[in-house]
């Protein structure tokens, strides 16, 4: 009980935050491993439970791929420096540089530990691994990249996220190919302006908060278990409209950003590129709209021993509602 | 018993009468002073083109809507008693007043628009009414009128197209100068074959029959004076426009031949108003073919007396339906002139009339039309088929008049023939005396001088040949007995061919869409249930599953292969770039 409680956690996500602060802030190379290094000492402590074997194992496995694309990193850094006169090999050293970064983040191909580790993590935890671990490691891309690597990364994602997500029923593990899918969108926004890449980040994380809250106030980690009967009609309809709005459909708030990033791929021609996102972007809504109608348009099953008529709260629900479906006309009031 | 006690009837039928009154008054000072009037109303101008409302009333335009309304006021005070036991009479009584007022605005008016509106008009409302009774029958014969009419439709709606060359829709304006102009042919082909359509000439003869499943206040109106001479009505106002043109005589050619074709098929029809359509159809033939050859206002004179006594036969045709317990088969009816006087009255008179017997109204105008074409020198085809189909008009006439009238009744040995529907017999009577008078009345009127026809004798007196021959084997044909032989059955091929309308009908339901449908279920078969399934439907959605299936196998690896992958992937890159 001394190791779990709110305290630590508390001190524990502040050197978290801290640490990507430093990361992004520096000026030196040297600096930004240090702070991913902070990262991911800080972040350990926050996931594992010593009760718990899956969420040790989790920690664990975590651990071990971060350490590894971390001292890659530093590795790289190093040659970096010691080869700074010889330009041929700036080429090879930023796809290493890249490939190390895309590894911290659970992006392909090197996203095979992260559908694991989000299996066995809370939804809370989840959040913190979706939204804001990714935070640092984009930035540092965003320093130094190679753009053919990137795309050909960026294509990857698009449709491992895609194709991997169809054929799952654990709903973090659709989040987390979603999550990967996502990440081939932002780091094409990372290529054309960091602004941008903010902006999608920014939407991104709202939209996962507005679903990582709703399934965790329900309690909710499967796929059978959101086709119950008694569930609250504004919990149903905004989940209804979290789904589609991460999905990227039209008068929700997820529809936004996609739509900018399409208008900058056509501006500068990359028409390939354009169909592979739009394609892929099809498969995703389609296993969306497959989990939306089964299970809020059928009704499946009352369960009697479970209550969720009414939560506590249920302004949040509401207003994240509403922000979905309102916010694409009300941006063009603010950024008039 | 009234069952229905609404002012419909009563109302609609005092204001077409009191409309019908105003329009004669109007007529009769018209026509002797000489006047018209053309009122014009600019609703909207573009940059060449300007949309104008405008509205012609000249003698022609006045006495066909006073024939019109008279017929709709009688024919709806007649629906009160005859429509008694249907509940929505009024949505009945409504449709045939939108009727008629779609009939008068395509009358009065001198611009293609507002032709297109009346026409339009016509044919939906028509359709409305032929499928009131909601049956599996009605339906067909709805969607075969429908469709036919629609033709004639598309045709206005090109000849508007092609007409705004001219800048105005006016027509009226343009036939003096414009005769020789490409594009009046063009408007002028395409004005034949809508008139064609609407007044069932030949390639599109096979609705009026089939329609004949409306009620019958529907075909007293509709299709035996209003609906079939809409057609005949455009072309006689267009007939400066096309009287020179190689059209008309493919027209002459097609109406003569549907003026036969319906002769012949009507002498094998056993169906009471299918007889009466098909007679109709005759007569619209022989209008369309008098047209033809150049002759407008015996036309439009035929046109009017034709209503009167058709619409009159009609209604005699309803009755006995109402009283024969609905059944329409000639062959159970018989010796109905003994109990059933005044109705047998009005079918007799207008029988005759439609015969054209002397000095009814049908005589001045089929007698005029028969010895124009024998005064001027036509085709010896032309004037074989004339004297033909009046020889078989008084065929069919005196066959309907022997089965339905003279012979034995065939229904039950116990019946009740009641005729003392007063309604129905007042609303006759109207008719009756206009269809006795209303040959000589126009034919003071419309004609101001006689027609100069000078004949040889034998030549004036074949009229009266044909009719004996014609009554005389109109006699012999009905009296047909389960005993005797049929030989029309030997000659299997040819009666079949006479007596289902030289197959037209099927031409133009089954003969259209066989093709059509078949093909479709071959497309259907191989290309949206076939190869648009593997290639876009199911076989997408087979290869993404088996991809995910895939690659969830391939995801469940050891953790070390996950690191070691890695590790592999920069060894690559050492290997091939730092050596």
């Amino acid at each position: 009980m001394l190791t779990n409680n709110n305290s630590n956690k508390m001190f524990f996500l502040f050197i978290l935050f801290f640490s990507t602060l430093i990361s992004i802030s520096s000026n030196s190379w040297f600096g930004c491993w240090i702070g991913l290094e902070i990262n991911l000492l800080s972040f350990i402590p926050l996931i594992s439970n010593s009760k718990n074997l899956l969420s040790v194992e989790t920690s664990l496995k975590y651990f071990l791929t971060q350490s590894l694309a971390s001292i890659n990193f530093l590795f790289m850094i190093l040659i970096k420096f010691s080869l700074l006169k010889n330009f041929d090999m700036n080429n090879i050293i930023s796809i290493m540089m890249n490939s190390s970064l895309l590894m911290k983040m659970g992006s392909a191909p090197f996203h095979f530990w992260f559908p694991n580790i989000v299996e066995g993590l809370s939804w809370m935890n989840n959040f913190m691994l979706m939204t804001w671990q990714k935070i640092s490691p984009m930035i540092l891309l965003s320093y130094y990249f190679n753009k053919n690597f990137l795309i050909f990364m960026i294509i990857m994602n698009l449709i491992i996220g895609s194709l991997g997500g169809l054929n799952q029923t654990s709903l973090r593990k659709l989040l987390a190919f979603s999550s990967i899918n996502n990440l081939g969108w932002m780091i094409f926004s990372i290529m054309i302006s960091e602004n941008l890449w903010l902006f999608y980040f920014l939407i991104y994380s709202m939209m996962i908060f507005m679903m990582i809250s709703l399934f965790f106030l329900m309690n909710m980690y499967f796929m059978n278990q959101l086709f119950i009967n008694n569930m609250n009609f504004f919990i149903k309809l905004n989940l209804l409209i979290n789904f589609l709005s991460l999905g990227g459909l039209p008068p929700f708030m997820g529809f936004m950003p996609k739509w900018i990033i399409i208008n900058f791929l056509l501006i500068n021609k990359f028409y390939f590129l354009t169909f592979i996102f739009m394609m892929t972007s099809l498969i995703i809504i389609y296993y969306y709209i497959r989990i939306i109608y089964s299970s809020f348009m059928f009704n499946y099953f009352k369960m009697k021993w479970v209550n969720l008529l009414m939560k506590n709260n249920m302004s949040l629900i509401n207003l994240s509602s509403f922000i979905s479906i309102s916010s694409m006309i009300l941006s063009t009031f603010i950024f008039m | 018993m009234l069952k229905n006690n609404n002012l419909i009837c009563f109302n609609s039928f005092f204001f077409l009468f009191f409309f019908m009154l105003i329009n004669f008054f109007f007529f009769v000072y018209f026509i002797m002073n000489g006047l018209s009037v053309f009122f014009e109303w600019e609703i909207i101008s573009f940059n060449s083109m300007s949309i104008v409302m405008s509205i012609l009333l000249d003698w022609m335009s006045l006495l066909f809507m006073m024939f019109v309304s008279l017929i709709s006021s009688v024919v709806i005070f007649y629906s009160k008693s005859y429509m008694n036991s249907e509940l929505n009479l009024n949505r009945f009584i409504i449709l045939v007043l939108m009727f008629v007022f779609s009939m008068v605005l395509l009358i009065i008016s001198p611009n293609l628009i507002s032709i297109l509106l009346g026409w339009d008009g016509l044919g939906l409302i028509s359709y409305c009414l032929v499928i009131y009774y909601q049956n599996l029958k009605s339906y067909n014969a709805g969607m075969l009128t429908a469709l036919s009419n629609r033709i004639g439709d598309v045709m206005i709606l090109m000849v508007i197209c092609w007409v705004m060359n001219y800048g105005s829709w006016n027509y009226i304006f343009y036939f003096d100068f414009m005769k020789n102009d490409y594009v009046m042919f063009i408007i002028s082909f395409m004005i034949i074959i809508a008139a064609m359509t609407k007044s069932a000439q030949i390639p599109f003869s096979s609705w009026l029959p089939a329609a004949m499943a409306a009620p019958t206040p529907v075909s007293a109106l509709v299709h035996s004076s209003t609906l079939v001479t809409a057609g005949v009505y455009l072309l006689i106002r267009f007939n400066y426009l096309l009287i020179d043109m190689f059209f008309f005589k493919v027209l002459l050619f097609l109406s003569i031949l549907t003026m036969f074709m319906s002769g012949i098929s009507a002498n094998y029809e056993f169906d009471l108003k299918k007889i009466i359509a098909l007679s109709t159809l005759s007569q619209l033939g022989l209008m369309m073919s008098i047209l033809s050859l150049g002759f407008p206002d015996i036309a439009f004179f035929h046109l009017l007396t034709h209503a009167m006594f058709k619409a009159l036969l009609f209604m005699c045709a309803g009755v006995i339906i109402h009283m024969m317990n609905d059944i329409q088969d000639v062959r159970y009816m018989g010796g109905l002139s003994l109990y059933i006087p005044l109705t047998s009255l009005c079918l007799n008179i207008s029988n005759l009339s439609l015969c054209g017997i002397p000095f009814l109204s049908g005589f001045y105008s089929k007698d005029l039309i028969l010895e124009m074409v024998s005064f001027n020198s036509f085709n010896l085809m032309v004037f074989i088929l004339f004297y033909l189909s009046t020889g078989l008009t008084v065929f069919y006439t005196f066959r309907l008049i022997m089965y339905v009238m003279i012979n034995d009744f065939n229904l039950m040995m116990i019946y009740n023939l009641y005729d003392e529907d007063y309604i129905m017999l007042n609303s006759m009577f109207v008719l009756l005396f206009m269809s006795l008078l209303s040959g000589s009345f126009l034919s003071w009127f419309i004609f101001s001088y006689p027609y100069m026809i000078y004949l040889p004798f034998n030549l004036k007196l074949m009229v009266i040949y044909v009719s004996i021959l014609g009554s005389i084997l109109g006699f012999m044909v009905s009296n047909m007995g389960i005993y005797s032989l049929n030989k029309l059955l030997l000659s299997y091929n040819l009666s079949s061919f006479l007596c289902l309308m030289w197959f037209m009908p099927n031409l133009s339901t089954y003969g259209l869409s066989y093709i059509y449908l078949n093909f479709s279920q071959i497309l259907f078969k191989n290309i949206d249930m076939g190869w648009s399934e593997i290639y876009s439907g199911k076989g997408i959605f087979n290869i993404l599953k088996n991809y995910s299936v895939f690659y969830n196998i391939y995801q469940m690896n050891n953790f070390k292969i996950y690191l070691f992958s890695f590790i592999l992937w920069f060894m690559i890159l050492f290997i091939f770039f730092f050596i």
